[in-house]
């Protein structure tokens, strides 16, 4: 009864999710300030959805949404949702939503196209998994990739900007692109969003240390997904340095961002599904 | 020659304040932690470690993260970090501490500025108000003939970075204690053995503890829903035959013993039987593995067991086969149930008493965890300061014509983030007029 419940809120969180990606792309091309709004209600309303897939996932299976990758994805869309509307509604910043919607919307695609149903039900998890850690290790998890997200999909905004600033005569003023916000807008607001997600990696990679060393007697074991997500770490670290070098604003952080967005993504899919790895769970 | 080494001291020390070094560094550490992902590692995967070339090999690229030269690497990044923390421990201590307020107008910052208009002594009071109010330690010029100051707020965020940079020299530093002086090894024993500590496998380390552990029981627990509830090992603590410490552990629930930690790591049925060659019982204990098998003694016969699906508490039973020298396939096979005998190739009697659970523990000793632990605590501290308190530095200084009519002007350093100090500053502004009115 509460599975099927699940299963229902998932394809409309699916259906939600498309919407609004729908909608944000609409915006960006009409300005009409009604599908723009209906856009930030699709946004609210897919959150709340999420949060109760994960809820009810949570009360039937009665751990944390970590055992399978369908879990884990369900709690990364809701990660990049939410700081997306945090930053939506902090900087005023709808465009925005054009470029990080699509991520949880292919994610979501993801799931549909490459797992079946028995991989996506709630599964036993064995006794290494039980553990509060795991439970902080997820949230912050949750929180610093969906920041990821958006970071990206500013530093896709600001190389689409800056590219377009070079060939002004090209295009005309008038393009979608000329409404972002400014370039240094748009670039210190995702050194602001990597510097919110950045502690939060790194808590998530102590939790996870502090849950090993109890469960296995090994706070760091260098595995693929370890180390994986210790060089998406490297990467933000070696972003948050470039800006305060001189010359390393703008596009090269940009295409920094992006490619540590690129690192989140391979630390989940990579290495679950091309590297031979000690732990594959979520 | 001393000249000659002092110039080379310099440089070196110039070399490694660079943060392009660092960042090169960081950089080649992240790319070699990424090949050692794609080439399997012997302390995962031996089988194919040992299948890569031999090159490979000698070079460590099948154990890359011991490997001399990447602790090299990251010896080199500890030093290059603190060089560049000593480096820039003065400037935080002045600009934390010891800010002074600008002389002339030129000396504040010019990009991020705002003015107020006012009769000075009004303007004053108002500004030092708001200031306060808003959490800003001021400090006054204490020059005669103009009045300026310089206020700062979340002042502790300008050593975030140093925290966060000696932090990883910390965790670099626990991490070699733990390979210098700590072990880690691994045993399976069934219930009611005892193994002296010395006898371990080890695969890092060597043990200087003398103490025994028995185990009492193993036992893996499946909760009523059939889902795994947990292993756990019922393990006592032997110094000299005597019983010193007891405790039960499972999976993340570990037991430390004088710095020395015991974890469940994996579990395995086993049974207990009794050999009967001519009269003579020899006791036996068969793990449900491939690699535990029994040799009856001037024999070339090898027993193996397996867990039998269909065992119940009540009837325990297992399955077994027996194979003649290397040959492939069993000669003898079949079921065996709790107090039965059977009589196996004409060679000796074999009864099953009962089952036995064993118990995988990996034993590790890390003087290193605690220095680990305090190097997390630093760097998340570090990083919080560093970026959920960012340090607001504005200063200001009041010109006036005439006496009853002044200019105040107030600029925000904006290291950064313009953006957002700029809202400071235009917050502060607008309440002091509010103020003012
Ligand atoms: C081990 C990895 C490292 C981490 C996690 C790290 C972290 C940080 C953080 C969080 C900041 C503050 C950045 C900001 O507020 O935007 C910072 C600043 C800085 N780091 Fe690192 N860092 C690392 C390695 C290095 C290395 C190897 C160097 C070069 C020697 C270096 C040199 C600097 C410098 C010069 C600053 C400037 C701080 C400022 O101007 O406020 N860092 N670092």
């Amino acid at each position: 009864m509460l599975e099927n419940l699940e299963t229902a809120l998932f394809y409309i969180l699916l259906m939600t999710c498309t919407l609004c990606m729908l909608f944000y792309w609409i915006w960006l091309g009409t300005k009409k300030e009604l599908v723009g709004r209906l856009a930030t209600y699709l946004t609210i309303l897919a959150v709340l959805v999420n949060t109760a897939a994960i809820i009810l996932r949570m009360i039937t299976s009665g751990h944390p949404p970590l055992s399978n990758g369908y879990e884990f994805l369900l709690t990364f869309c809701l990660g990049i949702m939410a700081v997306y509307l945090f930053a939506e509604f902090r900087y005023k910043l709808r465009s925005l939503g054009a470029f990080v919607m699509p991520i949880p919307c292919l994610l979501l695609m993801f799931i549909i196209m490459s797992m079946g149903p028995e991989e996506r039900i709630a599964q036993a998890v064995p006794p290494a998994l039980k553990s509060q850690w795991l439970t902080f290790h997820v949230i912050t998890a949750m929180f610093a990739y969906g920041a990821f997200a958006v970071s990206f999909g500013l530093g896709i905004m600001y190389l689409l900007k800056a590219s377009q600033e070079d060939n002004q005569n090209k295009l005309s003023p008038q393009g979608i692109v000329a409404r972002f916000p400014s370039l240094e807008i748009l670039d210190e607001l995702a050194y602001k969003v990597v510097g919110f997600a950045f502690p939060l990696l790194t808590l998530c990679i102590i939790t996870g240390a502090i849950w090993a060393n109890y469960a296995w007697g090994t706070y760091w074991s260098w595995d693929p997904k370890e180390t994986w997500s210790l060089i998406t770490w490297i990467i933000y670290a070696g972003y948050l340095h470039a800006r305060l070098m001189y010359g390393w604003k703008g596009r090269r952080a940009a295409w920094l961002a992006v490619f540590g967005f690129a690192a989140v993504l391979f630390t989940f899919f990579g290495v679950n599904y091309f590297l031979p790895g000690l732990h594959s769970y979520a | 020659m001393v000249e000659n080494s002092k110039g080379l001291s310099d440089q070196l020390w110039r070399v490694f304040s660079s943060m392009k070094l660092g960042l090169a560094l960081l950089g080649i550490i992240a790319l070699v932690a990424g090949i050692g992902t794609l080439i399997p590692q012997a302390d995962m995967n031996p089988e194919k470690a040992k299948a890569v070339g031999q090159l490979w090999q000698t070079l460590g690229f099948t154990h890359l993260y011991n490997t001399i030269w990447f602790r090299l690497l990251l010896g080199l990044l500890c030093i290059n970090l603190i060089v560049c923390s000593i480096q820039r421990l003065r400037g935080i201590y002045h600009r934390t501490f010891k800010l002074t307020p600008p002389a002339k107008l030129v000396q504040v910052p010019h990009k991020n500025r705002l003015e107020v208009l006012g009769e000075p002594a009004p303007l004053q009071a108002a500004l030092l108000e708001v200031l306060k109010q808003k959490g800003y330690r001021v400090t006054l010029s204490d020059l005669s003939d103009t009045w300026s100051f310089i206020a700062i707020k979340h002042r502790l965020g300008n050593w975030g970075s140093v925290i966060t940079h000696l932090s990883f020299v910390v965790l670099v530093i626990g991490a070699l204690l733990g390979s210098v002086l700590g072990f880690k090894g691994y045993f399976m024993e069934n219930a009611g053995n005892t193994i002296p500590i010395q006898e371990i496998q080890l695969s890092k380390g060597t043990v200087s503890e003398t103490f025994s552990v028995r185990i009492n029981s193993a036992e893996d627990r499946i909760l009523p829903d059939g889902e795994r509830d947990n292993w756990y090992t019922d393990l006592s603590i032997l110094e000299n035959g005597q019983e010193v410490a007891r405790k039960t552990l499972s999976v993340n629930h570990p037991f430390m013993y004088k710095g020395i930690t015991f974890y469940q790591a994996s579990y395995s049925d086993g049974a207990r039987f009794t050999a009967d060659m001519n009269g003579k019982k020899i006791p036996v204990v068969l793990q449900d593995q491939v690699q535990s098998y029994f040799q009856a003694p001037g024999t070339d016969l090898y027993l193996v067991t397996m867990a039998d699906p269909n065992s119940s508490a009540q009837k325990p039973s297992v399955l077994y086969q027996v194979y003649k020298g290397n040959g492939a396939d069993p000669i003898q096979s079949g079921k065996l149930t709790s107090g039965q005998t059977i009589d196996v190739q004409g060679s000796y009697k074999l009864t099953l008493e009962g089952l036995v659970g064993f118990t995988g523990l990996q034993v590790k000793k890390d003087p290193g965890v605690a220095v680990i632990w305090l190097g997390c605590v630093l760097l998340l501290g570090g990083l919080l300061l560093a970026f959920y308190w960012q340090p607001v530095v504005i200063s200001g200084i009041l010109q006036s014509e005439n006496g009853n009519q002044g200019t105040l002007t107030l600029g925000v350093f904006s290291g950064k983030v313009t953006v957002s100090t700029h809202e400071a500053l235009e917050h502060l502004v607008s309440s002091i007029t509010k103020k003012l009115r």
